[in-house]
């Protein structure tokens, strides 16, 4: 196996977006891609909705692009010797509206992923505007090796990274536009965000053994402030690289890629994964979540898919009924 | 034992530098989505507007700053002193808007009716206090013109959740910096930046008459209170749960209702829905977008 010893230069552009202004922030993209491959990056990772802004509510629509919008052949063009992530809104032919984030090598794109969980809760709204992706593939690349691609809350649940390792990634790359918030003073960094957020990515890379590129927005859209904070992290968990909270910038940060190889063979845990396994209790599971299977280790009468039974038994609703006459 | 200026609970406690860096950049945001240089604060004297004052002037320098200061004939002498002592020591621009003509104008003096003409009972201080309110948000967006500036919001969280503040009164801005921050978290941050001493230190008071404090009125004190909302709300904790905390139940219905009873004052006021696209409900917009901005 060939893996070039010259390192791998990554480009983490930390940008803060213009709400709606998809023609300045192409501007802004086409700038930073000469900038980065001025200073030698051979990947350039922008952040989620990198080229619309995030709170776009009732504009998603307005800047929304097929894949064969000029717009976006401008930027392919931009990446002849290099690869570049970015993300923007992706019209489907049927219309529907895709948070997506696109692989561009050499002029041509490779890869298109469309978000798959579309945080609706708490500060988030996603799923009224948008609709959800439904497949997950990791891609070779030019750089000789597999990348998987994940946005923000796709690493939030825990099956995505292992899916894209074990697909063939050992770069996976999250796009972010993450609020900040919760600034007690007892978070590291006093961001509880930056916590969560630096958990999972080194959590992930050691469990993946894979590097962990987290790409995260600044900024200001209406009350939200992006908290940037982007980081490059080796496939044994070490964070490689942390840029600063809330700062712009262009950030290059050099990895070797053989990091993977020795992590793995030192590390076997991606070798010794059962997805068999996994999918055999998957199958089961999702029976007994459906009350199409009797769960054996469940007491008589919990929920499906929950084993333990609730501590006073509801009265079902006939024997109401009976009771009342 | 350290001469804290206040007390902090510590669960309430924030990393003010990242909260300064936050709100800094908030503050330059939303000047420049919407078109605008300059900046309006209504100066009290209280803390509120004092640590608002600040922030602006941390993120935009003092020279982008209005401070109006707006006394009623009933407000104390030593809170236009404090909001003197505000405006000097940033170095800003203000300006004195006396307001007791308007409020007098309408409820009228011992002398004379006002606009109200004549009542059989006086009107009450909270009314009194309400029109106050108001008055000083005519003066603000109306200097606001003035200046080409945007008004800056002063209300903190502890009073907005308890909706100890006026409609279209205290609570009208263009943007609120320190909305989400709890009155203790005013203070810290408040200590954090700057503001004097004697700001800090001096108790919290809606200044209508001589003497009045906050806590006095409403029968808690700010720790406490802060703390109650804290873990109800931000932290979601159920009666037991509060029950639990060592919190007193009768202060947890009665802020509980507080809360409730205020979320009017909270909320843009409904819209019958009657076309196929109604603002706010099924027309829904950032409030900055291009072509937005003021040209």
């Amino acid at each position: 196996m060939l893996v070039s010893v010259r390192p791998l230069r990554i480009a983490l552009a930390q940008i803060a977006p213009r709400l709606g202004a998809l023609d300045a922030n192409l501007e802004r993209h086409l700038t930073l891609l000469d900038e980065a491959r001025e200073g030698g990056a051979g990947l350039v990772v922008f952040p989620e909705l990198g080229l619309t802004g995030y709170q776009l509510q009732d504009l998603a629509a307005d800047v929304a692009m097929r894949l064969d919008d000029p717009r976006l052949t401008t930027l392919a063009n931009s990446t002849t010797g290099m690869s570049t992530v970015v993300s923007f809104v992706e019209e489907s032919a049927d219309h529907r509206l895709f948070i997506a984030a696109a692989l561009f090598e050499d002029g041509e794109l490779r890869h298109v992923h469309r978000k798959l969980f579309l945080p609706t809760y708490g500060l988030f709204d996603e799923r009224r505007f948008f609709a959800p992706g439904d497949s997950l593939r990791a891609v070779p690349s030019r750089l000789g090796a597999g990348i998987g691609i994940g946005i923000c809350e796709d690493f939030w649940h825990l099956s995505l990274p292992q899916l894209l390792a074990l697909d063939g990634a050992q770069i996976l790359i999250n796009v972010s536009s993450s609020p900040g918030r919760d600034l007690a003073a007892t978070n590291e960094v006093g961001l509880g965000t930056a916590t969560s957020w630096r958990t999972l990515m080194r959590t992930y890379a050691q469990l993946t053994t894979s590097f962990v590129v987290f790409c995260n927005r600044v900024g200001v859209d209406e009350s939200i402030s992006f908290w940037g904070g982007s980081e490059v992290i080796a496939p044994s968990g070490q964070a490689i690289f942390s840029a600063p909270l809330y700062d712009e910038g262009l950030f290059l940060v050099d990895v070797a890629l053989q990091d993977v190889r020795r992590e793995r063979i030192a590390l076997p845990l991606l070798r010794d994964e059962r997805p068999e396994l996994q999918v055999r209790e998957l199958d089961r599971i999702i029976a007994e979540r459906a009350g199409l299977a009797l769960d054996s280790t469940a007491e008589p009468d919990a929920e499906p898919g929950f084993d333990i039974a609730p501590a006073e038994r509801p009265v079902p609703i006939r024997e109401v009924g009976k009771a009342a006459r | 034992m350290t001469d804290s200026p206040f007390e902090l609970p510590p669960e309430l406690a924030i990393d003010t530098d990242v909260a300064r860096r936050v709100i800094a950049e908030f503050i330059r945001s939303q000047l420049r989505q919407a078109g605008f240089e300059q900046t309006v604060v209504g100066l009290s004297g209280g803390i509120d507007s004092a640590l608002v004052a600040y922030l602006v002037a941390e993120a935009i320098g003092p020279e982008r700053l209005h401070a109006v200061l707006m006394p009623y004939r009933a407000s104390s002498p030593a809170s236009r002193a404090d909001a003197e002592t505000v405006v000097a020591a940033l170095g800003c621009s203000s300006e004195l808007v006396e307001i007791t003509a308007m409020v007098d104008g309408y409820y009228g003096t011992e002398v004379g009716a006002g606009a109200a003409g004549r009542e059989p009972v006086p009107a009450s201080d909270l009314r009194r206090g309400n029109f106050a309110a108001r008055m000083r948000m005519a003066v603000l967006y109306d200097r606001s013109v003035v200046r080409g500036g945007l008004v800056v919001g002063t209300g903190n969280k502890t009073e907005s959740l308890i909706g100890y503040t006026t409609l279209f009164g205290d609570s009208a801005c263009a943007f609120n910096p320190i909305g989400d921050l709890y009155k203790s978290q005013v203070r810290q941050l408040s200590v954090a930046i700057g503001v004097p001493d004697s700001i800090v230190r001096k108790a919290p008071t809606a200044d209508l008459w001589p003497g009045q404090t906050d806590e006095n009125e409403g029968g808690f004190s700010y720790p406490m209170l802060d703390r109650l909302l804290f873990w109800r709300i931000d932290k979601r904790r159920s009666d037991d749960e509060m029950d639990a905390l060592g919190f007193d139940m009768e202060l947890v219905q009665r802020v509980d209702r507080m809360v409730a009873g205020a979320e009017f004052k909270r909320q843009v006021p409904p819209i019958a829905k009657l076309g196929p696209r109604t603002t706010g409900i099924d027309y829904l917009y950032p409030r900055r977008r291009p072509g937005s901005a003021r040209v």
